[in-house]
């Protein structure tokens, strides 16, 4: 297996800054998180709330690196036909058709029944090879040869039974095929789940990853993030508007604003021409931050608080 | 520097945080990957390799901080040596430490100083007493030579070992003699014997000795045996009768009671799907045979999910059992925490449905509503008719009924058919009851005919009790 050197990965100020250029403005603790991961070879687990910006640190990781991100979406029902790999049954019947039409010329001079299975035996057994086989994104992160992320995306949606098929390619990187054998990555991406907790994760699984809690950022993180997303943007307002979120998330909601929900909110604040931050124009978009009616509702009456 | 991560990760594990050997191995690497030189970068990548939700990270913060008080520099402090003892001590070296001048200025200052010295040229045999490394870092006030000898002797004798808070008196006496201190304490009772002035400032030196031993013992104790504690009060806490819990302890079991719950809830909570290998599901392999040519490779067999179980908890809440009642009411708070499909009830003369308080109160009051709006004199029939009235309709054969009760009924009419409809009806009807076995059926309890419509009863009495039925009942349930 190569491994591969990445400068941009060489400390953690370096993933910060180099996270920066591309517009993910990360806390310490992701930095350390990804220096880590790279520098033991292991997977990272990435917990926390909806919309903090988890798949997009894989997303930027990939970008950072510039090598392709190979996704996998996780859902109930998930197996390892779509997952892993899956035969070519149409190439692997085409096959049979064009063996049984050469089987003649294969057997001829063939004496006896012995003789026939003891020539058939000379020819290589390609039905189940790789030639037949499609792979599915987790054996196709095996095959990218210039190293690749592999972001496996919301793993707790997935069966336990998947989470158990996961083990072997997070801790040694390689995928087991019964007809064929082990294959091997030839370069070992650098792997990402998340999970949004709506399940525990077992224990094998955590074992082999890194654990990292991305939380809802402070004021002044968040503030450099909308700063980087949405730079046209008043700083005045980039003010108000943060500390605005921050106090609807000391609610008790049924879904606190995220991250991309305050960027959401930058973005339309700037649509709308605003400077200043009042009750009136909060009432009239506070759909865009909160995304239940009776979350809504119960926000509504406290927004002239939640602004002083 | 590895053995004192394996101690950190002892102590970890004595908070509950739940750590393998690999991880022990991967938080070494971590280790020699950031290395010592900034505090809040090796508690984060540590954080990371070793705590893996979110109230394990919290622990592992406390838990941190505490335990590398001293051994660590802080962040400012970016020095680069191997040696990491060394280098925490160097590091931390640079900076004053205002209580340790205020004790120098006490102690020290002026005059004494001269006192001491002169005493010790004058009389050889004082010198001979206080020619120690360790009164050099007394003098010296060497406050890092000094933590690191007390480390040392702490070592020697076994500290971590320290248990109960009994215990500390004898570890720091313990720690003071392989340190050496008896030569000063002879240096004490000569300089008393000749009544020289020099004696005070000795006896600081010696105080502030004891003082900074005392200090990590101390330190060392909360590490060490708080753990262990409570691990210990867990254990007991777990074996002893629901009725002599003191309510001291509320809080604790509450504690327990929630973990046992969780630790039910993860084994129990899949949804399972059963495949009956044999019957072909004919729809779906034709369907999925089109793409190969009509040929049907994949076979699919017909399968059945089986859904959770359905759980109604019904609680008697009367006089004669109050005392279990507020444990079993905070066991089925923490159930239905944990699976929001479960519904309880509490009773005592009538019967009502309490999910919707649990869900909507902390425990504490919750509980306290329930035995406000339910509690009173016992009416199992009663009871048991507005029970069928609530929730008949609701018990299936995917239902498990599960009564707490000390079927203790004043003499009034048990309504056996009722709690016999509801036995035909349920895949199961399990009753516990906090009295043992051989009271059952004694008086005015109904115990015996209810057996009769049970398919499984029990004594329950304690923590584990509770938990060994519950699992065997959730398991059988499937």
């Amino acid at each position: 297996m190569n491994t591969l050197d990445f400068p941009q990965l060489d400390s953690i100020e370096a993933i910060e800054q180099g996270f920066e250029k591309f517009g993910y403005i990360c806390s310490h603790e992701i930095a350390t998180a990804v220096f880590l991961a790279f520098k033991l070879r292991k997977p990272i687990l990435v917990e926390g709330p909806p919309g903090v910006g988890k798949t997009e640190l894989a997303k930027t990781t990939s970008m950072l690196l510039d090598v392709p991100l190979v996704r996998l979406q996780c859902y109930e029902g998930l197996d390892e036909s779509k997952a892993l790999y899956e035969w070519k049954y149409g190439k692997q019947l085409l096959y049979t058709q064009v063996l049984k039409e050469k089987l003649g010329d294969l057997l001829q001079g063939a004496t006896g029944l012995a003789e026939s299975v003891e020539r058939l035996h000379q020819f290589g057994d390609i039905f189940y090879s790789e030639d037949f086989l499609e792979p599915r994104p987790l054996l196709k992160a095996m095959y990218l040869e210039e190293g690749s992320i592999l972001l496996i995306d919301e793993v707790d949606k997935s069966d336990y039974e998947f989470e158990s098929l996961l083990l072997e390619i997070l801790s040694d990187y390689q995928v087991s095929i019964p007809e064929i054998g082990t294959v091997k990555a030839k370069t070992a991406p650098m792997v990402f789940l998340t999970s949004n907790n709506t399940r525990d994760i077992s224990d094998a699984l955590k074992r082999r990853c890194l654990h990292l809690y991305i939380p809802f950022p402070t004021t002044e993180l968040e503030e450099r993030i909308v700063r980087a997303r949405v730079p046209e943007i008043e700083e005045d307002l980039r003010h108000q508007l943060v500390e605005f979120v921050h106090s609807l998330r000391q609610m008790d909601l049924k879904k606190l604003p995220a991250i991309s929900e305050t960027i959401d909110w930058a973005r339309s604040l700037l649509l709308l021409h605003t400077d200043q931050l009042d009750e009136e124009l909060i009432r009239s978009t506070l759909m865009v931050l909160l995304k239940f009616q009776e979350d809504i509702e119960a926000a509504t009456p406290e927004i002239k608080s939640l602004l002083d | 520097m590895n053995s004192k991560l394996i101690s950190f990760i002892n102590v970890l594990r004595t908070h509950d945080v739940r750590i393998s050997p690999a991880e022990t191995l991967d938080a070494m690497e971590v280790m020699s990957i950031i290395g010592y030189r900034s505090r809040g970068d090796l508690r984060t990548g540590l954080s990371q390799a070793l705590a893996k939700t979110a109230e394990e990270k919290a622990t592992f913060v406390q838990c941190f901080d505490r335990f590398f008080e001293y051994e660590l520099p802080d962040a400012a402090n970016k020095e680069d040596t191997a040696d990491a003892d060394n280098d925490a001590a160097e590091a931390a070296q640079g900076e004053t430490d205002p209580g340790q001048e205020s004790a120098e200025q006490d102690g020290a200052a002026g005059k004494p100083a001269l006192d001491l010295a002169g005493e010790m040229a004058a009389d050889s045999e004082l010198a001979a007493h206080l020619d120690t490394p360790l009164m050099e870092m007394l003098l010296n006030d060497d406050r890092n030579e000094l933590s690191l000898a007390i480390a040392q002797a702490a070592d020697q004798v076994g500290l971590a070992q320290i248990q109960m808070f009994t215990q500390k008196g004898q570890y720091t006496r313990k720690i003071l003699d392989a340190m050496g201190e008896e030569q000063i304490r002879h240096a004490v009772i000569e300089l008393e014997r000749q009544g020289s002035p020099a004696l005070n400032e000795l006896q600081t030196y010696r105080d502030r000795l004891r003082e900074l031993v005392r200090d990590h013992v101390e330190r060392e104790y909360l590490i060490q045996a708080e753990g262990k504690n409570k691990q210990f009060m867990d254990d007991i806490l777990a074996k002893t009768k629901l009725n002599n819990i003191e309510h001291h302890y509320l809080h604790r079991v509450h504690d327990l009671v929630r973990k046992m719950a969780k630790r039910l809830a993860a084994r129990h909570s899949r949804r399972r799907q059963i495949y009956k290998r044999g019957q072909l599901n004919m729809a779906k392999t034709i369907r999925r045979g089109i793409a190969n040519d009509g040929v049907m490779f994949d076979v699919y067999w017909k399968s059945v999910k089986k859904d959770r179980p359905k759980i109604l908890a019904v609680c008697d809440v009367s006089g004669s059992v109050a005392a279990y009642a507020k444990f079993l009411l905070m066991f089925l708070y923490s159930l239905y925490d944990i699976l929001p499909g479960v519904r309880s009830f509490a009773f005592s003369s009538h019967l009502g449905e309490v999910s919707d308080l649990f869900a909507q109160h902390p425990l504490e009051k919750a509980i306290e509503l329930v035995n406000w709006k339910y509690g009173g004199a016992t009416d199992y029939g009663g009871s048991l008719l507005d029970f069928a009235a609530l929730a008949m309709n609701d018990i299936d054969s995917n239902t498990t009924v599960i009564i707490l009760g000390d079927a203790r009924n004043n003499n009034g009419d048990a309504k056996l058919e009722v709690m016999q409809s509801i036995y035909q009806r349920a895949k199961k009807v399990i009753w516990l009851n906090p009295e043992s076995r051989k009271m059952w059926g004694t008086g005015d309890s109904e115990m015996n005919r209810y057996m009769s419509a049970v398919h499984y009863a029990a004594e329950c009495s304690s923590l584990q009790h509770l938990e060994r039925i519950v699992d065997e009942l959730l398991r059988s349930n499937r």
